[in-house]
């Protein structure tokens, strides 16, 4: 995808990490004090892509796929091995500080809250390190605590706060500065269900109200379906797919999932020719049909059987994103 | 006795490949109990050297080899285990141990008896430099010898079981860390890490032959200087076995009621 | 300015932190009187046999083991803090943070946490510095007290320097915590004058573990002790240290980043 303006900017960023291998055992200790063995991991891979103003981005991809390390080298954190990024037209690990005033990230596995002091000293410690004037900071404080609910929670000391209370302070911690980029590493991660959509919520409204760009990436799905119209997926540091959500399931799932209802039920015929059955009950079934013949088998149910009713469906995000990630395992283990 | 063995095999095994990882930490840590030895050891052969030779019965060439020696017989006798206990109990880690069909006390000593093996192959050539170093001298008889390693042994079995029984001051406190930190002040102070107790007014000695640090690192060293008459030898043997007894009997309440309070309030 | 008032930010953050546990400036309190009694028992036990210590008379020891004190507490209070938690932020990945920050990295790491219950090692070693002092019968002038203020200054950079690079290493060895160990081992022969201990040992303490410059420099700086040429030696290394850390801090965040890898 090309952007107009874009705000992130990446051309054939790579990152390789040495890391040195050990074997169990007292006799390899010994060994690898004289001979250590390394080995290169290509964390991202050649990875290019554009992100435009106001963009909410979801960046997807399993455990170790390279989403860490790319958003790392987006906020300044990380060199790149290799390839070129402007982010706001800095180069980030200049470590510009107008780029750092700028942006932010948030770990969602990570704390920046002062553990034993109250939440909105905290705050105020933010406040003086980014230099937020005094009004700024009010009217920002006053925002975000209406927005994400805080005003309870602003004097308690950090460790009495549940996992996500916190996780509400921290985010609200990162946006005191009011950043134009916003980096975000699994922010919902280990939230209940509740806690988790108050927090997309917020991140819509936040984005609506500020035009900020948002690069996200999260394990929950409905993280990714609420938010982000867009989605970059990597695998093996490798960028396999970017663009519309809904564009992914056509790219990676040659399939879709017709559900039938029978007005008699369907007795004893076989409905395997029609394609591959899913979930069978009497008078309904379920079943998985390749989608460029989707329109010529319905056409046969629709003839064959007596039909009550019929859906046609593009399978669950989460399973199509599955596929994507076991195809590719199976393709690399191959190759 | 042969399942102790193998179990005790087990856990050196262990032992030595985990610390083996923290190789570097453990020099570090071993530092600490070189400096401070070789400190008072200047300290006091200075003294000695402006009081004409000697002092208090000690000649410089004796102070080099007392403290050589507390060097030696404190790395023999220390334990961090009050630090260990502080960090499982929070942590939430001694449950795991609590599972395990034997008393936690039997790792510990097999993982501190690893560490000071391992950590010989640095000591025992500290020990030879700095005697190389101050010019110390040492004649030791066989006897003498063959005494000191049961009384070594006596001296590292009593200490650990005080030191093990103030690691469970854990299960009801969080600062064991100034606990921790005022038992080693009193120990330094009693134990004969300064000077050596002979040359501490009348009135301090009492108190430390009454107190039972003195038993763990003063006269083992004593006994190796061979400053010690027969009948101080059985005393201080005896002493020993006192403290060594008592501090099982303490180790041994404390550490069910600290197991009861554990499974009473968790961690 | 921005950092001066960002370091009074951490100081009332540090201040907030102590409410939360009053109970350990008494017990540190108590610790440290302990601690203190001790080390005057030792002096006591060592002039009972001797009238002066390889030249140094009883009341300049005091000194000595008075200003090992203060300068003990003070690194207890401004730099350990900070240093312990820099390396835990390393090791839990949470450095990140501080380095997202539109600030001097170095100057961030070095004041992020003020631990100030830990002023009462500071306070117990006020009066035995005044005890010396009046002991050693010093009248404190102008001059004495600049001179005094200038060593004590330039041995806490130059300790703050040390404790800088070790804590440095912690972008290659993760595990470092045990590197301050080194310094504590070190700093507790900083309580005798380093002139009685044998060459290669004042070596070790003058340059390897520069212990010497915030102990037994300052403690000489009162009795009157003093030559030029230490005073000045003891400002250009701190310079020089000060300007050495700041190139190993900055190669090392250059390591951390992955840019000389």
């Amino acid at each position: 995808m090309t952007q107009e303006n874009p705000v992130i900017e990446i051309e054939e960023l790579s990152k390789v990490y040495t890391v040195t291998e050990r074997e169990a055992g007292l006799a390899a200790a010994f060994r690898s004090l004289v001979n250590r063995k390394t080995r290169d991991v290509r964390a991202v891979d050649k990875i290019s892509f554009a992100v435009g103003e106001g963009e909410i981005v979801g960046f997807l991809g399993p455990n170790g796929a390279g989403k860490t390390t790319t958003l790392k080298m987006l906020a300044g954190l990380l060199h790149p091995t290799d390839g070129r990024a402007a982010v706001l037209g800095f180069r980030p690990w200049e470590r510009n500080r107008d780029y750092l005033r700028r942006m932010t990230l948030v770990m969602g596995q990570r704390n920046q809250l002062v553990w034993d002091i109250p939440v909105i000293d905290t705050f105020e410690l933010n406040r003086a390190v980014y230099r937020i004037p005094e009004t700024d900071y009010r009217r920002t404080v006053d925002e975000l605590t209406e927005l994400l609910e805080l005003a309870p929670l602003l004097r308690k000391p950090t460790r009495n706060l549940s996992l996500g209370e916190r996780m509400k302070c921290e985010i609200a911690a990162a946006l005191l500065h009011r950043p134009w980029v916003l980096f975000l590493d699994e922010p919902t991660i280990g939230l209940d269900v509740t806690m988790q959509r108050r927090i997309r919520q917020f991140l819509v409204e936040y984005n609506q109200r500020t035009g900020a760009t948002v690069l996200l990436t999260s394990h929950y799905m409905a993280d990714v379906e609420a938010l982000c119209k867009r989605v970059i997926v990597i695998h093996h540091g490798k960028l396999l797919y970017d663009g519309e959500l809904s564009g992914l399931a056509d790219r990676f799932a040659p399939f879709k999932t017709v559900e039938v209802e029978l007005q008699n039920g369907a007795g004893g015929r076989p409905l395997d020719e029609y394609g591959e059955v899913l979930v069978r009950s009497p008078g309904r079934v379920t079943l998985r049909v390749p989608k460029i013949e989707t329109a010529s088998v319905t056409g046969r149910i629709l003839t064959d059987l007596e039909v009550a009713d019929l859906t046609v469906q593009d399978p669950p995000i989460e399973d199509v994103i599955e596929q994507v990630f076991s195809q590719e395992a199976t393709e690399s283990e191959e190759g | 006795m042969t399942a102790f063995y193998s179990i005790y095999r087990g856990y050196f095994r262990t032992a030595l490949v985990v610390q083996f990882q923290y190789r570097v930490a453990m020099i570090i840590w071993l530092l600490g109990g070189i400096i401070e030895p070789v400190m008072y050891l200047v300290v006091w052969r200075t003294v000695a050297q402006q009081q004409g030779g000697a002092v208090g019965g000690y000649a410089v060439n004796d102070f080099a080899v007392y403290f050589i020696a507390i060097m030696l017989v404190e790395h023999g006798t220390f334990s961090w285990i009050m630090w260990e206990y502080d960090f499982r109990i929070r942590m939430g880690q001694f449950s795991s141990q609590l599972l395990k069909p034997i008393h936690p006390i039997h790792s510990d000593i097999a993982d501190n008896i690893g560490y000071k093996f391992l950590t010989l192959i640095i000591m025992a050539p500290t020990a030879a430099l700095l005697a190389w170093l101050f010019n110390a001298s040492w004649q030791p008889d066989a006897r003498t010898l063959a005494i000191f390693v049961p009384v070594l042994v006596l001296a590292f079995l009593m200490r650990f079981f005080w030191e093990w029984s103030l690691a469970m001051l854990a299960f009801w406190t969080t600062r064991v860390d100034a606990i921790n930190q005022a038992y080693f002040i009193v120990v330094l102070f009693f134990a004969g890490r300064l000077a050596p107790l002979e040359l501490f007014p009348q009135f301090l000695q009492r108190v430390a032959d009454i107190l039972p640090f003195r038993w763990m690192l003063a006269f083992p060293v004593e006994l190796l200087l061979g400053r010690l008459t027969p009948n101080e030898l059985w005393l201080g043997i005896g002493a020993q076995l006192f403290w060594l007894v008592a501090g099982y009997l303490v180790m041994r309440v404390i550490y069910r009621a600290g197991i009861r309070r554990y499974a009473a309030f968790g961690a | 300015m921005y950092y001066i008032r960002l370091f009074a930010t951490y100081v009332r953050l540090g201040a907030l932190g102590e409410l939360e546990y009053r109970a350990n400036f008494w017990i540190n309190l108590l610790q440290s009187i302990l601690e203190l009694c001790v080390a005057l028992g030792g002096l006591a036990v060592v002039f009972s046999h001797t009238d002066n210590l390889g030249g140094w008379r009883p009341e300049e020891i005091l000194a000595v083991l008075g200003v090992y004190f203060l300068v003990g507490g003070l690194i207890r209070v401004l730099i350990r803090p900070s240093m312990v938690k820099f390396m835990e932020d390393v090791r839990q990945g949470t450095l990140d943070f501080t380095l997202t920050k539109p600030a001097d990295s170095q100057v961030l790491v070095s004041m992020q946490r003020v631990e100030l219950w830990r002023l009462a090692d500071v306070l117990i070693a006020l009066p035995v510095l005044g005890t010396a002092l009046v002991r050693l019968r010093v009248e404190l002038g102008l001059a004495e007290a600049l001179t005094f203020g200038a060593t004590m200054l330039s041995g806490g950079l130059i300790i703050y320097s040390f404790w800088l690079m070790l804590s440095t290493c912690a972008f290659w060895f993760v595990k470092v915590e045990n590197i301050q160990v080194i310094f504590q081992s070190m700093w507790q022969a900083g309580r005798w004058p380093i002139s009685i201990y044998p060459a290669w040992l004042r070596a070790v303490l003058t340059f390897l573990v520069p212990v010497a410059f915030a102990t037994t420099v300052p403690a000489s700086a009162l009795s009157g002790r003093i030559t030029s040429s230490t005073l000045w030696g003891s400002l250009a290394l701190a310079a020089a240290l000060l300007i050495v850390s700041r190139w190993f801090w900055r190669v090392g965040i250059r390591f951390y980043s992955g840019a000389s890898a």
